[in-house]
């Protein structure tokens, strides 16, 4: 049964390492290949009191797509809308461009398209105009041929700034449409 | 003729209509509807006591707090008032009128509180102190660990006797309380007491409305990934969702006691439709490109205001429910939001952004006389209307965090409410 586990972790592992090779930046993946199944070997046995194989798996899938969002997010970077506007500055076509080959790379991704906005603004105003940013750039990506089903918009108005503040320069922040990797699929 | 002297003949002819108001109709004091009133002093010596300590004196505490906030009255402390005015008797040949008339008390309120058969009783009189005469005389009956609520009736009884309108001492609130992405839905009596959590779901929870009757409790949450839209029943505490297609679903007024008026942006075009909970019958009222957010519907159905971003900036509009017409309301700035009815239809309130600010604003139902009603340059959101049309309740970010607050619907006797140590957002009175 151990042994069956083990194997299951170091078959996700390298499962995972022929997926990763197809993003761009794999060199830091191979190192983190080598290392990783020792260590999860060790919590393999330490589990054995309490942790299923189920709940190991699924961890080590919560960390693995972890991994690739960090590395995704080196690559799908924000992007930034003036206030009350939902139109894409030209400014920001590169990034999306960036981000519609990024997804052309890696075929199987689907990513969520968050839509936030600033704090200045009604909630139910924001929440609307959160969404209308997020397909906005959905509907870049699609004219790039990138397949409307792997680009989800979903809206949080202003309820997830990343800077809490209340200066311009965090407004400025929080005017963003961000991706995050599906972690559903 | 100088603008001074035709505001002063605006003046005395406010001040004819007020008179005569209150000569053919003697039961109403205060002509609540003027742009401005005077308000009435009123004493509340502390409360005689048959068989309970202390319960009588925090109940009179009580009483002069609720009918402090009510802003429509002027309370005169019982650290002010006579002793020997303070221990008279609550029955009319007991109480000296003149002398309290000669410290400038218009109205006097006499309680007594007892306990029988294990349950507390309150009886109230109310008196003008002009000519002796009772206004007021009612018992009140219930558990001795309720005395606020007994107290908070008494009080919105004195309220219909001078205004002519029930208080709303006695209401509960609606409202979302929480930190970042751990927004729950709360109902609370008005006073802080009482507070429950409706949801739980450690999420992002948004957009609380309760229908007419309280039965049905509707809301957007998080919990699935995405905004989807739920109602709950609360007599058989069920939940069911109403809409889990694509995009924002919001969910902001009741058409009547089982239909719920929402907007969804999901695409090209915003939606509001009704959704009927019983039937589970969905109906388009109205589609465009663009937004479409914060429907409301007029208390008699006929009208449905909501804001549309149809001319490049937030405004807010106005839809004849049967031409289909629609005419724009505000045209002032570049940010006009969240409407909402007055359950009287008279008045309409809204946020606009002036000066760096998003301030409370009222208008008429046709966009006309609008009314700036908060002036501190913060966040203020989602005012919504008290049940009898006089208070409005809001939630503002004055002071750093977000809380609620209310002030009649001429901006004056602003309060904050406080029940929970979390942010409080989207408050609204369970009709």
């Amino acid at each position: 049964m151990k042994r069956f586990c083990i194997f299951m972790i170091i078959a996700i592992f390298l499962l995972a390492g022929c997926a990763s090779k197809v993003v761009q930046t794999a060199q830091p993946t191979t190192s983190v290949v080598t290392e990783k199944p020792l260590s999860s070997q060790g919590d393999g046995t330490k589990g054995r009191g309490g942790i299923t194989e189920e709940e190991l798996a699924r961890a080590e899938r919560e960390r693995l797509l972890r991994e690739q969002e960090n590395r995704a997010a080196a690559l799908l970077k924000d992007i930034s809308f003036d206030y009350d506007s939902y139109t894409i500055k030209p400014s920001e076509l590169p990034k999306i461009e960036a981000v519609g080959n990024w997804l052309k790379q890696n075929r199987a991704v689907i990513i969520l398209v968050e839509g936030h906005c600033d704090e200045r603004g009604t909630i139910e105003y924001n929440m609307a105009l959160g969404q209308k940013r997020a397909e906005a750039v959905n509907n870049y990506l699609s004219k790039n041929g990138i397949d409307t089903g792997r680009i989800k918009a979903i809206s949080f108005g202003k309820e997830v700034p990343v800077d809490p503040g209340n200066t311009e320069g965090a407004w400025a922040k929080n005017r963003r449409v961000h991706f995050k990797i599906d972690q559903k699929e | 003729m100088t603008r001074y002297s035709r505001i002063m003949i605006i003046v005395l002819g406010a001040l004819g209509i007020v008179f005569g108001a209150i000569v053919s109709e003697a039961r109403v004091y205060l002509d609540v509807y003027g742009a401005s009133f005077k308000k009435i002093t009123i004493g509340v010596p502390y409360f005689k006591g048959e068989k309970v300590e202390k319960l009588p004196i925090a109940m009179s505490d009580l009483l002069n707090k609720d009918l402090d906030w009510s802003g429509f009255f002027i309370t005169a402390p019982n650290s002010l008032i006579d002793k020997e005015l303070l221990d008279e008797g609550i029955e009319k040949k007991e109480i000296n009128f003149n002398n309290w008339r000669s410290i400038g008390i218009e109205l006097v309120c006499k309680g007594k509180a007892q306990i029988q058969n294990g349950e507390l009783i309150l009886e109230g009189f109310l008196y003008d102190t002009l000519d002796g005469s009772m206004l007021l005389a009612k018992r009140y009956k219930g558990p001795e660990g309720d005395w606020r609520k007994i107290v908070h009736r008494l009080a919105d009884d004195i309220l219909l006797t001078v205004t002519g309108e029930k208080g709303i001492m006695s209401s509960r609130v609606l409202f979302i309380g929480g930190g970042r992405n751990l927004k729950e839905v709360y109902t609370a009596d008005f006073d802080g007491q009482g507070i429950k959590k409706m949801t739980n779901y450690r999420n992002i929870t948004i957009s609380p409305s309760m229908s007419p009757g309280g039965k049905y409790l509707a809301y957007t949450s998080y919990k699935e990934g995405r905004p989807n839209l739920y109602v709950i029943d609360t007599e058989k505490s069920t939940t069911t969702f109403v809409d889990r297609t694509d995009g924002m679903k919001l969910g902001t007024s009741w058409l009547n006691k089982s239909a719920l008026v929402y907007s969804q942006t999901a695409g090209k075009y915003s939606t509001i439709y009704t959704y009927d909970v019983e039937r589970r019958d969905k109906k388009v009222l109205l589609q465009r490109e663009g937004i479409l957010t914060s429907p409301s519907m007029s208390p008699d159905g006929k009208k449905m205001i909501f804001v549309s971003d149809m001319y490049g900036t937030p405004q807010v509009f106005s839809r004849d429910n049967g031409s289909g017409e629609i005419k724009r309301l505000s045209y002032y700035g570049n940010y006009n939001s969240s409407p909402s009815w007055s359950p009287k239809g008279d008045l309409i309130t809204f946020v606009s952004k002036l000066e760096g600010g998003f301030e409370i604003c009222t208008m008429n139902p046709d966009g006309t006389n609008q009314r700036v009603l908060t002036n501190d340059g913060t966040i203020n959101d989602s005012p919504q209307f008290s049940p009898d049309g006089r208070y409005i309740i809001y939630s503002s970010q004055r002071g750093g965090k977000y809380g609620i607050h209310i002030m009649l619907f001429n901006g004056e006797n602003k309060r904050k409410l406080t029940f929970t140590e979390y942010n409080e957002e989207q408050p609204r009175f369970i009709p």
